[in-house]
C-alpha cells in the first residue's frame, strides 16, 4: 500500500519550515505563498498543518482532465501543460488545498514530491510524516476519536 | 539580488514622503547587512548628538541575507537605534514573524524618520507602503492594536509589531512587540517609535527569495539541519530558555535581589520545571526557526490568572522573579503578560524595580515616594502592580520608567551603588562575576550597554565550545578557566565577538552559533549557507572581516556620542564579591587589565579604547575617521 502524509497538530511549533521547503524544492524559491502544504498560525495557541488528502474531488471537476491520480504514489498531479488555470478545482477543494500559482497561472497542489515530500522529511518536530497508508488511517481514526469525545476533566 | 530583495523602503512621517531605494550589491556584500548595514546607514545619515526622541532621529528595521530563508536561524529582524535610555547605538533584536514578512514584502530595510502629526501605522504589503491613521489604536495595547489592525484589514496573514502604553508614555525601557509576544526589547525603541506617532509597522507579502543555486542550497541546508541534531544546548529548546534558571541557581549564578547574591533560595518555585509541567500549552517557534525554544503558557485562574500568551523566557522569570525576590511563578508570568501587552522590556523593568525594592530597604524610598506601597523583597503583589504604574507613568512608576542610572542619579550617591547598568542599560541575568569573565568585558564593551545578545555570549567559548573559530585562530583549548581574568581572555574575546557579530549581521538568532563543527552554524557553514543562497564566492574569513567592520563601525557610532574607555565599565559591585551561596567570593577584579589586552587584540587604542585611523582604513571604514 502507497504512503500518505499525515499530520499532528499538537507536535507542531508553527514554523513554517515545511512551506520554505515545498517552495524551494518546486520552484526554486523560498516562498510561503508558493507553498503547497499550509500552515495555519493562529492566536491563542494554534498551529495546524494543513496537507493535501489527495482526495481526488479535484480530479471529477476538472474541464479538461488536467488533473490525474498518479498510479505509483497515488497523488493527484496536476498536467501544467493541459492546465487553463481556470480555477474550478479551486472552488471544489473541501480543504483549501489548491491554488492557482500566480507566476504559471496553473493550478498547483501537493504532488508528494514524487514519493519522497519535502515538507515531511524536514519537520523538525514531527508534526508531518509520510506514513504508511494503513498506520495513517489508524491515526487519523484515534485523532478524530478524541476529538470528538466527550471531555471529562 | 538573491537571497536579499535589493531594496530600501524609506518613510518620512513628518512630510509622508515614501521612497523605494535600490541597495547596491557591493556595498551590501561588504557590511553583509542587518546590523551591520543598519550600522552604516545611521552612522552616514544621523548626525552625532540627536536627541533620539526627536523627529531628527531614524530608525532601521534591519533584516539579514539569511532572515526569512531555510536557514535554521533566520527568524530574526533587528531595529537599530540611538537609545533614549543609554544615548549609545542600540540593536533591539526580535524573532516571530516579522522580519521574514518584511522580506516577503519586498524590502531588506525600513527606515523611518521624522514624526507624524497624528498617530499613525505603516502597513508595508508586496512591494508597497501606506500610512495610515491610527487615532483609534492611541491608548491601546498591544494586544488590542494586534487585533483592531488585523481586523481592520481583514487579513490574519500579517504580522504586527506594535507599541503599548509604555511606549507612548516614552517609558525609557519601551519595547516594541511583534507577533504579540516577540519583543525587540531593549534599550527603548518602544519610546521612540512612540515620540514619532508610530503605533505599529504590518508586514505581509507574496514576494520570494531568490536563491541563487537552489539544489546546492537545499544540500546545506540539509547538512546544518543534520549538524544540528547534535547541538550541545539542545535542552534549551527542549525545557525552553526558562529551563536554565536551575541550573543557573545550583552554580551560584542567578542574580538575585538586585544582584546582592547568586542564589535563589526558593528557585525550585520559579523554576522551569514548573512552567514546563503546570502552565505550558505547547512550544512554539519563531518563523522557520528548527529550535522552537518558545513557550506558550497560561495561569488559568486566581489573583495572577493570566491568558495564554509567550514566555516566560530565562530573563523575565530571573528579573520578574529572584531579581525582586519574588518566588511565586505566577505572579513571574502575569508580569510578563503585562510587560508584553504594555510593551516593556522585562530585563530593565526587573532590575528598576528591584532596584527600588533595594532602595527602599535601605531608606532612600519610603511610602511616601511608593503610593503608599511597601517595596519589600519577595511581595509578588507589589511587583506586578509595579509593571502597571511603570507602562503608564503613574505615581512611583513615573520614576521607575527613567531606569536605574537616572533613578540613582535622582535618589544620590548613597544609591549608585545599588544602580546595576553599563552605560546605563541594566545588567541581564548573566552573573557575570561568575558565569565568564569573558561575559564581564562583554558586559563593559557591548554598544549597547551590559549586553548577553549582541554578539554574543562570550561564556560559550569558556564552557569549551569552539563555535568554529579554531581554524580561524581562535586560542584553543580555554587557558584558566571561567574565572581566568589573564590577557588571553581579551585576545580571545576578540575572536569570539566577531563570531557572534556574523549572526548579527546575517540576520540570524544568537542560538545555534554555539557548538562545533557538526553541531552548530559555524562561520565556515554560514559561509556555505551564503554562498548557494547569494551566488557570491563568500568564505568564513570574509564574514569574520565583515563583522569586524560592523563592530568598528558601532564603535565608532558611540565615539561620536562621547563614548570611549571611561565608559567601558561594570557596577561597582561586580567588583565585590558574591556574599553567599555556591559561587561566594566570585568577583571581577581585572578589568582594566582585560580591557588592555581586548582593545589591543581588536587594534584600538589602549588610552581611549577607540579603534584606531590604520583600523578604520584597513576595514575600508574611511568615513569613520577622526
Amino acid at each position: 500500500m502507497s504512503k500518505v502524509l499525515v499530520v499532528d497538530p499538537s507536535k507542531c511549533t508553527g514554523c513554517h519550515r515545511c512551506e520554505m521547503w515545498c517552495s524551494l524544492t518546486k520552484y526554486g524559491e523560498i516562498n510561503p505563498s508558493r507553498s503547497n502544504v499550509y500552515v495555519i498560525r493562529r492566536e491563542p495557541a494554534v498551529d495546524v498543518p494543513v496537507v493535501c488528502v489527495q482526495c481526488g474531488l479535484c480530479v471529477d471537476v476538472c474541464p479538461v482532465e488536467a488533473l490525474k491520480r498518479n498510479g505509483k504514489t497515488d497523488a493527484v498531479v496536476v498536467d501544467a501543460e493541459s492546465c487553463t488555470g481556470c480555477g474550478t478545482c479551486v472552488k471544489v477543494c473541501p480543504y483549501g488545498v489548491l491554488r492557482i500559482d500566480e507566476e504559471t497561472d496553473t493550478a498547483a497542489k501537493c504532488d508528494l514530491c514524487g514519493g519522497s515530500p519535502a515538507c515531511a522529511g524536514h519537520c523538525p518536530h514531527g508534526a508531518i510524516r509520510y506514513e504508511d497508508a494503513g498506520k495513517a488511517a489508524a491515526r487519523r481514526r484515534e485523532q478524530w476519536a478524541t476529538a470528538i469525545a466527550i471531555k471529562i476533566s | 539580488m538573491y537571497g536579499y530583495t535589493g531594496n530600501l523602503l524609506r518613510v518620512n512621517l513628518t512630510s509622508g514622503e515614501i521612497k523605494v531605494e535600490k541597495l547596491d550589491e557591493k556595498e551590501l556584500r561588504k557590511y553583509m547587512g542587518c546590523t551591520g548595514y543598519a550600522a552604516k546607514l545611521l552612522y552616514q545619515e544621523m548626525p552625532a548628538g540627536v536627541d533620539p526622541l526627536a523627529p531628527e532621529a531614524k530608525v532601521v528595521f534591519a533584516t539579514g541575507a539569511v532572515t526569512g530563508t531555510l536557514c535554521p536561524s533566520g527568524g530574526s529582524y533587528e531595529v537599530c537605534y540611538k537609545s533614549p535610555l543609554t544615548g549609545t547605538w542600540n540593536e533591539a533584536r526580535s524573532g516571530g514573524a516579522f522580519g521574514p514578512k518584511l522580506k516577503y514584502a519586498g524590502f531588506d530595510f525600513l527606515v523611518v524618520e521624522g514624526k507624524a502629526e497624528e498617530p499613525v501605522y505603516l502597513l508595508i504589503k508586496d512591494g508597497r507602503a501606506e500610512i495610515k491613521p491610527a487615532k483609534h489604536l492611541w491608548g491601546l495595547n498591544v494586544e488590542e492594536t494586534t487585533d483592531a489592525i488585523i481586523n481592520e484589514l481583514d487579513d490574519p496573514e500579517v504580522s504586527v509589531a506594535a507599541i503599548g502604553q509604555a511606549g507612548e508614555n516614552g517609558v525609557l525601557y519601551a519595547a516594541l512587540i511583534n507577533d504579540r509576544g516577540r519583543a525587540a526589547g531593549r534599550g527603548g525603541i518602544g519610546a521612540v517609535l512612540g515620540s514619532k506617532n508610530l503605533k505599529a509597522v504590518v508586514a505581509n507579502g507574496s514576494g520570494g527569495i531568490k536563491v541563487a543555486r537552489p539544489k546546492e542550497f537545499a544540500e546545506v541546508i540539509d547538512k546544518a539541519e543534520q549538524w544540528l541534531k547534535n547541538y550541545p544546548f539542545a535542552a534549551i529548546p527542549e525545557m525552553g530558555t526558562v529551563g536554565l534558571l536551575s541550573g543557573n541557581n545550583a552554580m551560584g549564578m542567578l542574580p538575585t535581589r538586585n544582584f546582592q547574591t547568586g542564589f535563589f533560595e526558593n528557585a525550585d518555585k520559579v523554576a522551569g520545571e514548573v512552567v514546563n509541567r503546570k502552565y505550558q500549552i505547547k512550544r512554539r517557534a519563531c518563523y522557520g526557526c528548527s529550535f522552537g525554544c518558545g513557550r506558550y503558557t497560561a495561569v488559568s485562574g486566581g489573583k495572577f490568572a493570566t491568558p495564554p500568551m509567550e514566555g516566560p523566557e530565562y530573563e523575565t522569570a530571573d528579573m520578574l522573579g529572584p531579581i525582586c525576590g519574588v518566588d511565586d511563578i505566577e505572579a513571574i508570568i502575569r508580569g510578563n503578560f503585562l510587560c508584553n501587552v504594555y510593551g516593556l522590556d522585562t530585563i530593565s523593568t526587573g532590575i528598576s524595580i528591584g532596584f527600588a525594592m533595594e532602595c527602599y530597604e535601605r531608606g532612600l524610598l519610603t511610602d511616601r515616594d511608593t503610593d503608599g506601597i511597601p517595596l519589600r523583597w519577595g511581595d509578588a503583589e507589589a511587583v506586578v502592580k509595579l509593571v502597571e504604574k511603570i507602562a503608564h507613568r503613574e505615581g512611583i512608576g513615573d520614576l521607575l520608567a527613567l531606569g536605574v542610572k537616572r533613578m540613582a542619579e535622582k535618589l544620590g550617591p548613597r544609591a549608585e551603588d545599588a544602580a546595576i547598568h553599563v552605560k546605563g542599560l541594566e545588567l541581564p541575568a548573566h552573573e557575570p562575576r561568575v558565569e565568564s569573565k569573558a561575559l564581564a568585558v562583554q558586559y563593559a564593551v557591548s554598544p549597547r550597554g551590559a549586553c548577553h545578545m549582541h554578539p554574543n555570549w562570550p561564556s560559550t567559548w569558556d564552557f569549551q565550545v569552539d563555535c568554529g573559530m579554531k581554524d580561524l585562530g581562535i586560542p584553543w583549548p580555554p587557558t584558566g578557566g571561567m574565572q581566568d581574568e589573564s590577557p588571553v581572555k581579551g585576545v580571545a574575546y576578540r575572536y569570539v565577538a566577531l563570531q557572534g557579530e556574523i549572526s548579527e549581521i546575517l540576520g540570524a538568532c544568537i542560538f545555534h552559533s554555539w557548538g562545533s563543527e557538526g553541531s552548530c552554524l559555524t562561520p565556515q557553514l554560514y559561509a556555505e549557507i551564503m554562498k548557494a543562497l547569494t551566488g557570491w564566492d563568500v568564505t568564513a574569513e570574509e564574514l569574520v572581516t565583515a563583522a569586524e567592520r560592523s563592530w568598528n563601525l558601532k564603535r565608532c557610532f558611540n565615539a561620536r556620542e562621547g563614548f570611549d574607555r571611561k565608559d567601558d565599565r561594570l557596577p561597582k559591585r561586580i567588583s565585590e564579591p558574591i556574599p553567599d551561596g555556591p559561587s561566594a567570593g566570585a568577583r571581577v577584579e581585572n578589568l582594566d587589565r582585560m580591557l588592555d589586552a581586548y582593545y589591543e587584540a581588536m587594534g584600538w587604542d589602549r588610552s581611549t579604547g577607540l579603534p584606531t585611523a590604520g583600523k578604520l582604513k584597513e576595514l575600508g571604514l574611511e568615513f569613520a575617521v577622526g
